[in-house]
């Protein structure tokens, strides 16, 4: 409208006109991106629509799904468990080794800083390293299998909490830290009267968090060939078995579901009856 | 104008909160409404505006353009037609803080435009020059670029009236508009409203018969879901008494200072809203 | 540390075998779980030094890294970066709505169940079930890696937008309301511009996420960087693996930075609508 007429600096303030033709740049702007990605990719978006047919028919070969295979073949059962367990055992001693090397990469209880900016720097190289690459070279290690697929989650969680634990001792009050320095403790002491205490709650959080991300890391390492639910769902997918995929894909659903609550209730119960060590 | 008949309300377990309320208002009138807590003052309101269901009784406005609505029964587009013609004015101004002041105010004719075309380009600079006046009615046109969070709650009232100024409403509705503010802010808001109510009548549920008697024109005193006055703003002690029992020292003490209000600083999301203490301010109940 | 309380003089002898009690507990029953864990993944300790040492020589495979192979990776490197480019915004789109659906404050209890529920399967979901039943479907190919990272978005900020669309004042919405506005109104003026900076914060994060998915996704067939280094692992060309490695690694890195840097701004600034 006229507004076009009046610069800015007249008016007590920025009409809509001007805002609205900023937004709408910044819109455009972002649809010309993605469109220009999108083409350069080649997707198609209408594919959505005229390979829908496509969809309908994997829905058609996976319904109804073969809930029988549930408790037909007792071999799930195990893998259900072994997805568990490495997901368990992955976030445990990952966990143990990410809190030890925490307080190496925490820069109010490293010993050197330059170990400090060693250990971050590991704890990022391996976050962005793909999960599959770690995992492959454990297979030449270690085989095939739950084993190898348990040592990469550790590895990973290390990588994760690592730095989220580093960060948590960070951000520690340090006056409990000088009142117990001042009567005299060594370091060990002092990190175990004053920063664990502290840090405790979030590390016991970010634990569980930790169970929740590994538990579908679990799964999808199964599918590269680590064992587990995982394993026997690409399976299931190679031999063209699609009802047998779906009941997979709905254990997976309950299975991940169900320890979301069951570590929910852990947790809770725990932080209730507050362990004070 | 109007016309409030034998409204009821009532609790599931059949107590009755509102119990047959009635009254008028009419051009020209500065209404107050006054009660103890939990006498059915904002609950009469929530329900004329439709933000509560009543259960009995009719609420009927009849506006500038010759059009009647019966709030009760009111849904839907009618419903927002009829929000449409009265502007409101809430205790705790309840405005976008995000949003700029001058938005905020624009907000007042969503009810006037397109839905698409409020998601497509919003308002127009005519709306935006027009809404700066509403601002300048109240004094806030300096500070119509500012974030709407960053104003204290006396700055942000304010705003709240300018927005249903601008709305041009038949009738404006005000829901313990200074409950939350301190006295010297109080008093500027109650000298803003009576002005607005020469032109377009204004119904006010308060909390302090020393504001009413000295700025409405007339008051009206519910108890227990009944309205138990209607008429002069001046009460004499015997009738506050009847009406308030218990709650009138309370009422009639003056409002304690409150911590000073946030300085409005450039800090974006600050917000304060600065409540009164909780004696004066027992929860209504919807 | 045995202060007895006060009014009830207990001996401090039950006391001490009591506080230590639980935490024993705990700790038996976490070795139990230990215990079966490890079995169950067939942890064979005396494997381990000697699997250790036998990683560590392959590792000697990896490196140098082949550089000569860096200008064939540039262009799956585009791949998986646009990959995750298209897939952030369409999945933030779609979780938009979900979110919507999903608040108790804007949406019918019926939808706001089926829409809570919808994402929550969907987060029980690893991404490579989804690409893989997509995979299944359509073939492979950028098209179902884009379609995968969408609605693999969901499940987080689906959850993520509606909890945030339900924490808002209730008042607010009702004062809006209050000016005969309709609901699609309302979610423009207080729902939008209140949950904004939340809205981009989590979004730039996702794509941090998307970015490291599309790597993942890359191998099992949706193309990109870790298409190449699925491919040169398989063909036993360490060399070249590693150099794909060291191009995933800068893309990660870059990306973390860059989201940072917008999530501050965004956090502190407000910019945009």
């Amino acid at each position: 409208m006229s507004a076009t007429g009046l610069s800015v600096s007249v008016l007590a303030y920025v009409p809509p006109s001007v805002l609205f033709r900023r937004r709408a740049a910044i819109i455009a702007g972002v649809v010309a991106f993605v469109s220009a990605a999108g083409i350069y990719l080649n997707f198609k978006p209408w594919m959505l629509f005229t390979d829908f047919h496509h969809l309908v028919r994997l829905a058609d070969e996976m319904i109804p799904p073969n809930v029988a295979l549930l408790w037909r073949k007792t071999a799930l059962y195990q893998s259900v468990a072994e997805t568990v367990a490495m997901a368990f055992l992955g976030t445990l001693v990952g966990g143990v080794v990410a809190f030890g090397l925490a307080f190496v990469a925490a820069k109010n209880t490293t010993p050197h800083p330059w170990l400090r900016s060693v250990a971050r720097l590991g704890f990022g190289v391996e976050r962005a390293t793909p999960n599959f690459v770690v995992l492959l070279i454990l297979f030449i290690a270690f085989g095939f299998g739950p084993y190898a697929a348990m040592i990469a989650l550790a590895i990973g969680s290390v990588g994760m909490f690592g730095k989220l634990f580093a960060d948590a001792i960070e951000q520690i009050d340090p006056g409990p830290c000088e009142a117990v320095a001042s009567v005299g403790a060594n370091p060990l002491q002092v990190i175990r009267y004053a920063v664990i205490p502290q840090v405790l709650p979030s590390v016991v959080a970010n634990g569980f968090y930790a169970f929740d991300v590994n538990m579908r890391a679990a799964i999808a390492l199964g599918v590269y060939g680590g064992g587990g639910i995982g394993f026997e769902l690409q399976l299931a997918m190679k031999v063209l078995r699609y009802p047998d995929v779906l009941a997979l894909i709905l254990l997976v659903i309950v299975l991940i579901t169900g320890m979301e609550r069951v570590s929910d209730l852990i947790r809770r119960s725990l932080l209730r009856s507050d362990i004070l060590k | 104008m109007l016309n409030v008949e034998q409204l009821t309300k009532k609790l599931p377990d059949g107590r009755a909160l509102l119990n047959g309320i009635s009254f008028r208002v009419a051009r020209g009138e500065f209404v107050g409404v006054l009660g103890a807590s939990g006498a059915g003052k904002s609950l009469t309101l929530r329900c004329i505006l439709g933000l509560t269901q009543a259960d009995g009784g009719t609420a009927t406005l009849q506006a500038n353009d010759g059009q009647t609505f019966e709030l009760t029964t009111c849904k839907g587009r009618c419903q927002r037609e009829a929000r449409r013609r009265m502007g409101v004015i809430f205790q705790g101004f309840n405005l976008v803080k995000r949003l700029r002041v001058i938005d905020n105010v624009m907000i007042g004719r969503l009810a006037q435009i397109h839905p698409l075309r409020s998601w497509l380009y919003g308002f127009t600079d005519a709306e935006a020059a027009e809404a700066l006046e509403a601002l300048r009615r109240v004094k806030m046109e300096k500070y119509a670029d500012r974030i709407t969070g960053s104003l204290s709650g006396g700055e942000m009232q304010r705003v709240a009236i300018a927005r249903a100024v601008f709305q041009k409403p038949s009738l404006y509705l005000a829901d313990e508009p200074i409950a939350s503010l301190d006295p010297s802010n109080s008093l500027a808001i109650m000298k803003l409203l009576q002005p607005l109510a020469k032109e377009t009548p204004v119904l006010g549920v308060f909390h302090q018969p020393e504001m009413t008697a000295r700025f409405c024109t007339r008051v009206i005193a519910i108890k227990h879901g009944k309205v138990v006055y209607d008429g002069d703003p001046v009460l004499s002690h015997a009738q506050l008494e009847d009406i308030y029992g218990d709650e009138l020292m309370q009422v009639l003490r003056p409002t304690p200072a409150l911590p000073p209000e946030p300085e409005a600083s450039s800090s974006a999301f600050v917000g304060q809203v600065d409540e009164a203490t909780p004696g004066l301010l027992a929860k209504q109940a919807t | 540390m045995n202060f007895p309380t006060t009014g009830s003089p207990r001996s401090a002898g039950p006391l001490l075998p009591l506080r230590l009690r639980k935490p024993l507990l705990v700790l038996i029953v976490l070795g139990g779980l230990v215990v079966v864990s490890a079995r169950l993944c067939k942890v064979d300790l005396a494997e381990f030094v000697p699997g250790l040492a036998k990683g560590v020589e392959v590792l000697r495979f990896f490196f140098p890294p082949d550089w000569s192979s860096l200008q064939e990776m540039v262009g799956p490197a585009l791949v998986t970066v646009l990959l995750a480019a298209v897939a952030t915004p369409l999945g933030v789109l779609l979780s938009f709505f979900f979110g919507l659906a999903g608040a108790r404050n804007l949406s019918p209890g019926w939808l706001r169940s089926t829409a809570r529920t919808l994402i929550g399967v969907e987060r029980a979901l690893p991404e490579i079930i989804v690409l893989l039943l997509l995979v299944a479907a359509l073939g492979v190919g950028p098209f179902p890696g884009v379609l995968a990272l969408a609605i693999g978005s969901v499940g987080m900020l689906g959850k993520l937008f509606a909890d945030a669309i339900e924490e808002l004042d209730a008042k607010v919405l009702e004062s809006v309301g209050s000016v005969g506005a309709t609901h699609s109104q309302i979610i423009r003026f207080a729902v939008l511009p209140e949950v904004m900076p939340a809205l981009l914060s989590h979004s730039i994060f996702r794509f941090e996420v998307n970015l490291r998915a599309s790597v993942l996704l890359g191998a099992v067939g949706a193309g990109g960087i870790g298409f190449e280094l699925q491919k040169a692992m398989a063909l036993l060309e360490y060399e070249r693996a590693m150099m794909a490695v060291l191009v995933t690694l800068l893309l990660v890195f870059g990306a973390e930075r860059i989201s940072d840097y917008l999530r501050r701004r965004v956090l502190d600034g407000g910019k945009l609508a």
